[in-house]
């Protein structure tokens, strides 16, 4: 097998896995996200909120067109669930450049709910602990 | 906990240092014997769970018999959490997210026909369905009942005594008491998230009868309720070492037509710990949906 196939069989394996595994409920994601509204951002992060119920991280993402910076808030899991996930409290500093996927908020603001996070530094993916698949859950 | 002392000034009296030397390396013995004996702080989200049967390559041995009290009647001490965890996945700190069971949104999904509401209660629970339940308790931080928690995802620990079992939820640090000395249900119960309950054991079930429970309990995610009317019986096995049956029958006729019965399970979990969950330290989804308060 090619290592290129590899990569990309391996990819889709871990993109299944993270579409597949049930998830984290706190709060109506429905209420808050569109999960029709897929959004992918790349930034820096500017603050990490580390607290129940839900953690949030901040990060600047610089717009492509204009090039002005915008800060994004994401909301993850709480800090049970990230811990369980393998997530340490300080996974996320301040300056990590990082690019998350995640669901847009409804209201039109610069938030979104992330269901994973790369780490740019060593390619790692990890699951945010969205609340998305368990409120889909009937 | 040595970090925790200021650092010692650097000294350059040799004299001060030599006299010191024995008692340093004694201390340092001391200490080195201390530290061997004790856990690496990084092993408590894994903590080895003493006890819990394993198999040969050292999972959990899900089908071993039912652990049992010096009575002999079963032992229900441990964490639990639904049964919807995947199989192999006893352990939720190796990377999986913690499950919420298929009856966290609707209790009654299992019931056909579905649960028997009470007419004034239909349109209640089609509103709160609708609009994605922005009114429900748990989002405005408030308590789990026991019902809800056995299936939402937050680990229950189970703490089994001869008198008494005890369920700690770490959702919001939530406790519940189950009384099986023998005592009877109160005739005026204050009204309360988690009622007020005492139970006996019929062979190895244990039979926990509940009342005294809030008006407008939510008891699911579509926003089905129990009133203070309601009569909550709970019988609960222990078939094996991995799983817990709840046979739950609901009598509450201000809410519901006519009695209904649902089996919530649960299932062990090992090498693990409760986690602090406090939702108010930083809640921000009422003020962001513009909710009252």
């Amino acid at each position: 097998m090619k290592t290129t196939t590899k990569t990309a069989l391996l990819s889709l394996a871990a993109s299944v896995l993270v579409a597949a595994l049930p998830a984290y409920a706190h709060h109506s994601f429905p209420a808050q996200y569109d999960a029709s509204k897929p959004i992918t951002l790349t930034g820096t992060v500017t603050k990490v909120e580390w607290t129940n119920p839900h953690i949030f991280i901040y990060i600047d993402v610089p717009d492509e067109q204009t090039e002005e910076v915008e800060n994004w808030a994401l909301e993850m899991g709480g800090p049970n669930a990230l811990l369980r996930l393998g997530w340490k409290r300080d996974s996320l500093k301040t300056g990590d450049l990082i690019t998350v996927e995640g669901s847009l908020a409804r209201d039109g603001s610069r938030l979104a709910n992330a269901t994973s996070i790369v780490m740019a530094a060593t390619g790692q993916r990890m699951l945010a602990g969205s609340s998305r698949d368990a409120s889909a859950a009937e | 906990m040595l970090s925790r002392f200021p650092p010692r000034r650097a000294t350059s009296d040799f004299r001060t240092h030599r006299r010191c030397l024995p008692l340093v390396t004694a201390a340092v013995v001391v200490l080195g014997s201390s530290l061997a004996s004790t856990p690496s702080t990084a092993q408590w989200l894994n903590y080895p769970t003493a006890g819990a049967p394993r198999k040969a390559d050292g999972t959990v041995d899900m089908a071993a018999p039912t652990p049992r009290m010096p009575s002999g009647k079963p032992d229900f001490s441990g964490i639990w959490i639904s049964d919807a965890t995947p199989e192999g996945e006893e352990t939720p700190s190796d990377g999986f997210d913690l499950p919420s069971s298929r009856q966290m949104a609707n209790i009654g999904i299992d019931l056909p026909g579905g649960l028997p509401y009470q007419p004034w209660l239909i349109p209640i629970v089609e509103e709160r369905t609708a609009n994605q339940a922005i009114d429900d308790p748990h989002i405005r931080c408030l308590p789990d009942n026991f019902l809800r928690a056995y299936g939402l995802p937050h680990m229950l620990k189970f703490v089994h005594t001869p008198d008494l079992l005890v369920v700690l939820n770490e959702m919001n640090a939530g406790y519940r008491q189950v009384f099986t000395d023998g005592r009877p249900l109160p005739e005026d119960p204050a009204p309360a998230w988690q009622g007020y309950s005492s139970a006996t054991w019929s062979g190895d079930t244990l039979v926990i009868d509940t009342i005294g429970l809030r008006d407008d309990t939510w008891i699911d995610w579509n926003g089905s309720v129990l009133t203070e009317a309601a009569e909550v019986r709970e019988e609960i096995r222990r078939p094996d070492f991995g799983h817990l049956e709840i046979r739950v029958t609901v009598d509450d006729p201000r809410a519901y037509t006519k009695p209904w019965t649902v089996t919530l399970k649960q299932r062990i979990v090992v090498d693990a710990e409760l986690i602090d969950e406090i939702c108010l330290e930083n809640e921000q989804f009422v003020e962001r949906m513009g909710l009252p308060y």
